[in-house]
């Protein structure tokens, strides 16, 4: 730990401040503190209230089922990229093969590429084989997008990770699956678990793929707005605040909690240096 | 350990699973599928060739979303990159609370795209947003939301973009500025650099083979960008803010144009793999 300069100090406040006044500024009128900006100069009004939370449920009858929903589809997906992304990085890092840097590179390709690129022929596949309005569906087609960029950053975890821990099992009579779950797994741990969290992220604000595949039986919580707006109904913005914060709140609950794990989150330029 | 050809395969079966199905499967059926007249509301399909896409590309508005989206990208990315290095380089040094500070500022990523929309459409306007509030502090006129001028629209879409995804950069960047050695921020301070060199000289080599990963990520991404847009936009006024991926959808979902729709998508993923083989390039390069 050094001494921060005050300078310093001033310099990461304002970048902070700057960057979090406009989610204040929804926060403030989610509680009902609104500005008005016709008098000058510009006044605050309305004593805190907690009613605009309560309106949510009025504007949307649907929308605490559809955080549920929302909720659901993100922990299965991210369960399910971490779960086959793992096997799959281990299987990488420990392979020696001619074009093994570029297969983990053409991964951050894929996690790179947008979804509109190929969601349209997945729409059309996914109503052939029945998937469509299906929870199962969602998730799938979720797991599938962000599985790649977990590939990448579980990668560069196992990468770093001396082989000879592994080395060691194998003389025990380890198995493959043992040596997977009970020494690589352990010792990666931090990284899997920010890994999850990244991943839940990612699929709680997903919109195209759960936007595609379906049409309004499961619905999460970007498509529920999404349609609200498109479909030209105007919102009070304290309610549609609101709504932005209460949607908010889960993933900022999350990343409070999980702060110092993830620190371990880091894409690993393959062949690059060490950048643990 | 030494993995057999038979291990390979049962580690890779299920993300191949995964992936086969629901990634690269459909990309690929899409493709071919684009070559030919098939869309799901026909039963007639016949070989087409490249039709498909000399359509697509003589279309004035798909040229229009090209070139939003061109501008969109060479703009957001490198002030994305540079503003969320700026930010990871103040935050290097640790310090009492920096990794709950970190969090902090990832805030505005958490954000969903489509929320940033539906957020940014009333801070930009309205008599409650931060625009005229800001204005009418500095005794200025109101003025119109910018999401609705066809000079500033874009400018707007890019602001945003930069605002949600720079912190988001910060988060990536820091790791690769922590693990420079402090010997090296020593070295540089008895030789008497200045900030700037210090930023040249020993960041950036450092950080350099990360900076290009998230500015691959970045890239794709942005050529890719529909979420915020959509909400924000729609596209217009006009095609102001028309982007590529917009147009797919449009054709695809809304006008119910699916050969249009698929193959204008199938050229946003022709760009990202560009963009990819030139990264495994350069990579390759910097490696040796």
């Amino acid at each position: 730990m050094v001494a921060l300069r005050p300078a310093r100090i001033i310099a990461i406040a304002a970048v902070t401040g700057a960057f979090l006044l406009p989610l204040a500024w929804t926060g403030l009128a989610a509680v009902g503190v609104l500005p008005d900006d016709s008098t000058r100069p510009p006044s605050w009004t309305g004593p805190p209230t907690l009613d605009h939370i309560a309106e949510i449920g009025v504007a949307e009858p649907t929308f605490w089922q559809e955080l549920a929903t929302s909720t659901l589809a993100a922990i299965l997906a991210a369960c399910l990229t971490v779960a086959v992304a793992f096997p799959a990085a281990f299987a990488l890092a420990r392979s020696r093969f001619r074009g093994g840097r570029t297969a983990t590179q053409v991964f951050l390709v894929l996690a790179s590429l947008p979804v509109m690129a190929y969601v349209i022929p997945l729409a059309d596949l996914s109503s052939r084989v029945h998937l469509i309005d299906t929870f199962a569906g969602i998730t799938l087609a979720e797991a599938a997008v962000t599985a790649p960029l977990a590939v990448f950053v579980l990668h560069g975890a196992v990468a770093q990770l001396p082989p000879e821990w592994e080395e060691a099992a194998v003389i025990d009579g380890a198995g493959l699956v043992r040596i997977l779950g009970g020494v690589v797994l352990p010792l990666i741990a931090p990284s899997v678990a920010a890994t999850l969290v990244v991943m839940f992220v990612l699929d709680w604000n997903m919109l195209l793929v759960p936007l595609v595949l379906t049409s309004g039986a499961v619905k999460t919580v970007p498509v529920a707005l999404s349609d609200f707006f498109t479909f030209e109904r105007e919102l009070d913005w304290p309610t549609a605040a609101a709504a932005l914060m209460v949607s908010l709140a889960p993933l900022a609950v999350l990343v409070g909690v999980f702060h110092r794990v993830l620190e371990s989150f880091a894409l690993q330029a393959p062949g690059g240096r060490d950048i643990g | 350990m030494r993995l057999t050809r038979r291990d390979r395969l049962l580690l890779f079966a299920p993300l191949a699973i995964l992936l086969g199905g629901w990634l690269v499967g459909p990309a690929l059926v899409g493709l071919g599928a684009t070559l030919t007249t098939y869309s799901p509301l026909t039963t007639a399909v016949a070989f087409a060739g490249w039709q498909n896409y000399t359509d697509v590309l003589h279309d004035p508005q798909f040229g229009e979303a090209a070139r939003n989206v061109a501008i969109f990208t060479l703009v957001a990315v490198p002030l994305e990159l540079g503003l969320g290095f700026g930010v990871a380089y103040l935050l290097r040094r640790p310090f009492r609370g920096r990794s709950w500070w970190r969090g902090l500022l990832l805030l505005p990523w958490l954000v969903s795209p489509i929320a940033t929309g539906v957020m940014w459409h009333y801070l930009f306007g309205g008599a409650t947003g931060i625009l005229n509030f800001v204005l009418g502090w500095l005794g200025q006129p109101e003025v119109a939301s910018p999401i609705g001028d066809v000079r500033l629209a874009l400018a707007a879409t890019i602001a945003i973009e930069v605002w949600r995804m720079a912190p988001f950069v910060t988060f990536l960047l820091l790791p690769g500025l922590v693990a420079i050695p402090e010997e090296r921020w020593e070295q540089a301070t008895l030789v008497g650099a200045s900030w700037f060199r210090r930023i040249v000289n020993v960041a950036l080599p450092e950080v350099a083979p990360l900076m290009l990963t998230v500015g691959m990520l970045l890239t794709g991404l942005s050529l890719g960008a529909f979420d915020t847009i959509l909400i924000l936009t729609g596209g217009g006024p006009g095609t102001a803010t028309l982007t590529p991926a917009l147009y797919s959808y449009d054709r695809a979902f809304v006008t119910n144009d699916w050969p249009s729709g698929a193959a204008s998508a199938w050229l946003i993923a022709g760009c990202v793999a560009v963009v990819g083989t030139v990264y495994i390039r350069v990579s390759a390069r910097w490696s040796r």
